[in-house]
């Protein structure tokens, strides 16, 4: 039996009817049509899929949709502003932070989550912040490369009065 | 593996109350709970569980907090995330084993929306908070429709994914008492590749006598090496009341490995696995040796 | 060095802004409207016959639109070694008989993908199982059973290379040493699993596949040879592609069933392997038993080298044939080697059959020399860095016509490696130990087992009006960054911008072929192919300037800065825009377009050009637990001209990443033919945290062959992560492997096998 699930995604309300077994990566992609969001592992292990549930990096392959139920989501199509890039994928892109790119929308998601909780990660905490997204292309380095950048940016954009 | 999930009901119920009155309507057999569903889902996925009616207690913030200090010790809602625990300023002196432990669970993604009580009363023997747990002197608050009741850690799990929890039940709470003084605690897991599953894991609690020498009391746990985490209890025997030196940790390592019962698989044998196991409690051991006499 | 205006110059991905707002599309992501979903049905038997397949209960479900088994397809044999056809020994599904658990024996489409999952519980298939057989060794046996039937021992194929007088030189040799390896399998594990969309016109009666695949122009011929199909009648249209890695070469089950499900309901299908399917039924690299001699002088020159390996091929051929090739050659890299001889076996087995793979042949092959080169240097109380140096190849060597190797930058390569070693790792703690290794890899292949008539590469250039340029080439970017090269490539050919270049990629109706990306190829002969069609419109553009400019012919033009002028008197010159305008115009409105194209000729047997360097690894090592922390890697890299260097470092980054893997926990155990770690849980991938940094040092040379002297960049650096590791180990705690994957219970059990040696 379909149940309701009202919730925000990429600051647009939604209200659908769907199956309760629906995971959220599903409404995601095939409901929504955002497949920006990759599935990859079927087993919880690889973080593709990761988007931001109320500001947290969580797997939307391991979340029933009906648990977003009120909750706002943030997928990859919502970090630009327009045309504009947020200063993350501004810096995936300079530092060749992906390859494939099948990874990237989770990484970067990730990246998200991790930059608006510590501003100013040491490469460490980069490192223990990724650590579940398995990439396949890069080797991770260019990636920790990229968020330190990234917090840079985010850092002068603040600074400049500039809007997040 | 089929990836596909098969049709349940779902309830999200608003309170503990008209949970375990969902609980107490449906059998064993037929009815699930979710809280994070970060071990669940998957386990549904894979077809390995197919209830008909799955019970949402996510959103039941009652039991999502984190409160106490160290003097009266700690209550932990089983909904509240690993990353709640792990990032809580309560987690200071004796108590930091539990974020430096959750630190290392899986990955943030799943620390961020799993939660303490979905891992616990999963009962998965290469999970990293039982252990840790059992070194705390945990006790969980069950609750049923008759009411509640308390579990020592030790008693909960008792095989492989098999735990004390009733089928009308629900883990609510975990009380944590308050360490004596100049204790020290420390969790290490074993694993090739960091974040990964524990081949094996190690917790200790030590509490010192006042010359920060002999050991006055102490706890063993290993994780990994058997159906269930458990007590290296001649191991600690052979600890409490002597003066801590790195021979007899050493000692207590050898014990605490024979002590283990753990089984081969594909890759790695059974022999690697206690002898692992038990150079892991002497490391831990020292730690929370050090960490006492520092307390 | 020449200065260019975009070569060498870091640049962004072209496809990046795509890949980071969520836009870009795989083939994953596809649907079309009407679509139908395919599943497959495979045996749970290694080895068995199909006594009988039932389907009529699943037809009754409703939602099942069509269900095939062997029987219902054409019954056309594929491969990669179209040349050979005893070797195209693929089919969409099993015919009599299952070789190999996992085999499809039915393809199921419905309207949902979960209707074609029960429609497979519903199909019965009889089977009557036969003896299996799982290892080379045993295979090869008289009495083994056979994989396939005309195949006697099993052996696939075998490929014997020798050159020099081996016998005499190791009877010459001061010091001879034999050592034995064994290699395990490692899959690709890319984060795009395989699938296929097909969609079949009933009017036109022909096919369009959106797959993802590595070469666009294997996907055709495979399904043309599958489907008995004009090539023409195929249009395999490659989107973005998550990740291939050599996995992605051959034509697999999900395209052709795909495609034969569409043909039969008149509705596009589409197929996507869930991940276990992934680890269990698609290619692996090759896992193999190498034995090797070497024979040297007292001051450690290399006098000869004999090689035998025996490979686990699995139950159909792939690019499996192709493995004994490289392994033979690249076994001798970067080394000068007067004297050798090679023989190698490829063995059927009830397995999921290996191929390719990232460094493919060359990585286990460089694992046991680079493994044993150490052991020799120990013997012989040479500098393990010093031993590398002596045989270094120097520019212009060649091994007897096998191969010639014309830029070289080896032992600039070496020298720069001890230098930042003492610096940098001046600090080894207790248990701590340096490895190194060199490697070498080609730039794409000359052999031509696939049999195309087609030039190797093609690419066509078209001109409009406003100087906006089309691109068009098939050459496949997997990731690696090759769309991105192409159009700075056709950019600096032509100098202007790669704003005014528009790239039409990896579509076989639309594009001249390319044999897509393996190999490293597609810098080098892409890369060639599209240089000379942008030199094709240059030539007619410098045309028109020296007829405006009515200069003697003597005066060179260049292209550049969107201008075409005297290379003397910068200032004599037009614009790039109004000679494109002129040059339409004169010629009677008749569009501007190059077509160029490149194969290698009089390059030898293997490759036109080899980036090689050395990698070491710095590793520290737990003697009581067994466990290896990877502290730091250096690696010195001749590519010859980087072209785009953050891709280059990408490149580096990656392929290290899975050389460690290979070196340290990725390996696929099995147990009666099934794979027992078909998960990224039980599947160990190193992930962030235990990732080393790399630091990457280029010594840049000049490769003739390659456009702007660019060759291979980086798949080489598969290879050395897993010897340079266990090289390090070894100097650490002296503990020794014959084998990789260096998981803490096998060293630990290194180390005390050690010390009870030390004690006898």
């Amino acid at each position: 039996m379909k149940k309701e699930l009202k919730f925000v995604v990429n600051g647009q309300t939604y209200d659908l009817w769907i199956e309760p077994k629906t995971v959220l990566v599903q409404v995601l992609r095939d409901e929504l049509g955002l497949k920006g969001t990759k599935r990859s592992c079927d087993s919880g292990s690889c973080c593709a899929c990761t988007v931001l549930l109320n500001g947290k990096a969580v797997k939307s392959c391991s979340i029933l949709a009906l648990q977003a139920n009120g909750k706002e989501i943030l997928t990859v199509e919502g970090l630009a502003n327009g045309t504009q890039l947020h200063p993350i994928q501004e810096a995936f892109l300079d530092n060749w932070a992906f390859q494939c790119g099948f990874c990237t929308s989770g990484q970067m998601m990730a990246a998200k989550g991790l930059l608006d909780e510590n501003p100013d990660p040491a490469r460490e905490e980069i490192q223990l912040a990724m650590d579940g997204h398995l990439c396949r292309c890069t080797g991770y380095n260019m990636i920790n490369e990229a968020i330190q950048d990234a917090a840079k940016r985010l850092q002068t954009q603040e600074e400049q009065g500039g809007a997040k | 593996m089929k990836n596909i999930m098969n049709n349940f009901e779902y309830f999200a119920p608003g309170s503990l109350e008209e949970a375990l009155k969902l609980l107490s309507q449906y059998g064993e057999d037929e009815c699930k709970i979710i809280a994070g569903g970060q071990s669940l889902i998957i386990l549904l996925k894979q077809g390995l569980i197919t209830p008909q009616y799955v019970i949402d207690i996510k959103g039941l913030s009652e039991l999502d907090s984190i409160s106490g200090n160290e003097k009266e010790g700690l209550k932990i809602g089983a909904l509240t995330t690993h990353r709640a625990i792990e990032k809580s300023p309560l987690m200071q002196n004796a108590f930091c084993i539990l974020a430096e432990m959750e630190q290392n669970v899986s990955s943030v993604e799943t620390r961020n929306w799993g939660t303490i009580g979905g891992n616990i009363a999963h009962g998965d023997p290469s999970g990293d908070p039982a252990p840790v747990m059992l070194v705390l002197n945990a006790k969980y608050k069950l609750a049923g429709a008759k009411g509640e009741r308390l579990v020592e850690a030790e008693d909960f799990t008792s095989g492989y994914f098999e735990t004390d929890i009733g089928h009308d039940e629900l883990l609510t709470e975990i009380q944590i008492p308050a360490p004596p003084p100049r204790t020290g605690a420390k969790f290490t897991k074993f694993s090739q590749l960091q974040g990964d599953y524990a081949i094996a894991s190690a917790a200790v609690s030590m509490t010192l006598d006042a010359d920060k020498k002999t050991c006055a009391d102490i706890r063993i746990a290993m994780g990994s090496v058997a159906p269930a985490p458990m007590r290296a209890k001649k191991a600690e025997y052979l600890l409490r009341g002597k003066v801590i030196t790195d021979d007899l940790l050493v000692e207590a390592g050898r014990m605490a490995s024979e002590e283990a019962s753990p089984t081969s698989d594909a890759e790695i044998s059974e022999q690697y696995k206690r002898e692992l196991v038990g150079t892991l409690v002497t490391r831990v051991g020292k730690e929370a040796f050090e960490r006492a006499a520092m307390a | 060095m020449k200065e260019y205006s975009i070569i060498g110059k870091p640049t962004r991905n072209v496809d990046g802004v795509a890949k980071v707002t969520g836009e870009a599309v795989y083939a994953f992501d596809m649907t079309l409207p009407n679509m139908l979903y395919g599943k497959l049905l495979r045996s749970p038997h290694p080895h068995a016959k199909i006594i009988s397949i039932d389907t009529s209960e699943a037809e009754k479900l409703s939602g099942v639109k069509a269900i095939i088994t062997g029987k219902d397809t054409p019954g056309g044999k594929w491969g990669l070694w179209r040349r050979f056809p005893e070797l195209c020994d693929q089919t969409a599904l099993a015919m009599d008989k299952v070789r190999f658990i996992g085999e499809p024996v039915a393809a199921v489409a419905a309207v949902t993908e979960e209707i074609a999952h029960e429609a497979l519980d519903l199909i019965a298939v009889e089977y009557e199982p036969l003896p299996a057989v799982f290892e080379p060794m045993e295979a090869i046996k008289d009495d083994a059973p056979l994989v396939h039937d005309d195949f006697e021992n099993n052996i696939n194929t075998t490929r014997h290379i020798e050159w020099g007088n081996v016998d005499e030189a190791f009877k010459n040799a001061d010091y001879v040493r034999e050592d034995r390896f064994s290699l395990s399998s490692q899959h690709h594990a890319p984060m795009e699993v395989h699938n296929a969309l097909a969609s079949y016109d009933k009017g036109s009666k022909r096919l369009t596949v959106w797959a993802s695949t590595q070469s666009p122009y294997f996907l055709q011929l495979g399904l043309a040879d599958a489907l008995k199909m004009r090539e023409g009648d195929i249009r395999v249209i490659k989107p973005h592609v998550g990740g291939g890695y050599g996995g992605k070469n051959s034509t697999m089950p999900d395209s052709v069933n795909a495609a034969l499900l569409s043909m039969k309901t008149g509705r596009p299908v589409k197929i996507v392997f869930n991940r276990e399917e992934e680890f269990t039924t698609t290619e692996h690299r090759t896992a193999m038993d190498i034995a090797i001699k070497i024979g040297l002088k007292k001051d450690g020159t290399l006098v000869a080298k004999e090689v035998k390996l025996i490979t686990d091929g699995g139950a159909y051929t792939g690019l499996g044939a192709t493995t004994l090739y490289l392994a033979g050659t690249f076994v001798t890299f970067p080394y000068k080697t007067p004297n050798y001889r090679y023989d190698g076996v490829r063995t059927y087995t009830n397995k999921m059959w290996s191929s390719s793979m990232r460094g493919f042949g060359s990585v286990p092959a460089v694992y046991a020399a680079e493994i044993q080169l150490d052991r020799a240097a120990n013997d012989l109380g040479i500098d393990p860095l010093e031993i590398r140096r002596i045989n270094a190849m120097t520019p212009g060597y060649s091994a007897s016509g096998e191969y010639t190797v014309e830029s070289c930058g080896i032992l600039e390569c070496i020298d720069k490696m001890g230098k930042r070693v003492k610096e940098k790792w001046n600090d080894l703690g207790e248990d701590e130990g340096i490895g190194f290794a060199s490697f070498a890899y080609m730039s794409g292949g000359i052999f031509n087992w696939i049999d195309t008539p087609y030039a190797f590469s093609g690419a066509m250039v078209k001109v409009n009006i406003d100087g906006t340029v089309e691109l068009f080439t098939q050459a496949s970017d997997i990731g690696q960054g090759h769309n991105t090269v192409s159009v700075m490539i056709c950019a600096e050919e032509l100098g202007i911008g790669m704003e005014d270049i528009r790239l039409h990629p990896a579509d076989t109706a639309t594009t001249l072929a390319d044999l897509g990306a393996w190999g490293s190829r597609e810098t080098l002969m892409n890369g060639n192919a599209v240089r000379a069609a942008a030199a094709e419109i240059k030539k007619m553009l410098v045309a028109v300037a020296r007829m405006k400019l009515g200069e003697n012919i003597v005066y060179d033009l260049v292209a550049k800065n969107k201008r075409i002028y005297l290379e003397l008197r910068p200032e004599r010159g037009f614009s790039y825009y109004e000679l494109v305008k002129d040059a339409i115009k004169q010629n009677d409105g008749e569009p501007l377009i190059g077509i160029g194209h490149y194969t290698p000729h009089n390059k030898g047997m293997i490759s036109p050009a080899y980036g090689m360097g050395i990698q070491a690894v710095r590793a520290k090592v737990d003697r009581e637990t067994g466990l290896i922390e990877m502290k730091d890697v250096l690696v010195v890299h001749d590519c010859g001209q980087p072209i785009n260097p953050p891709a280059v470092r990408g490149q580096v980054e990656g392929s290290t990443q899975m050389g460690l893997g290979y070196g340290l926990c990725e390996n696929m155990p099995t147990d009666n033919g099934l794979i027992l770690n078909p998960s990224f849980v039980d599947y160990k991938l190193i992930r962030s945290r235990d990732m080393p940094t790399i630091e990457l040092m280029e010594v840049p040379t000049y490769e003739p062959e390659g456009p702007f002297g660019a060759k291979e960049a980086a798949e080489a650096t598969t290879s050395p992560g897993a010897p340079a590791l266990a090289n390090a180990v070894y100097h650490a705690v002296g503990a020794e492997f014959d084998s990789n994957v260096l998981k803490p219970e096998k060293v630990l059990n290194a180390i005390r096998a050690k010390e009870q040696k030390g004690k006898a």
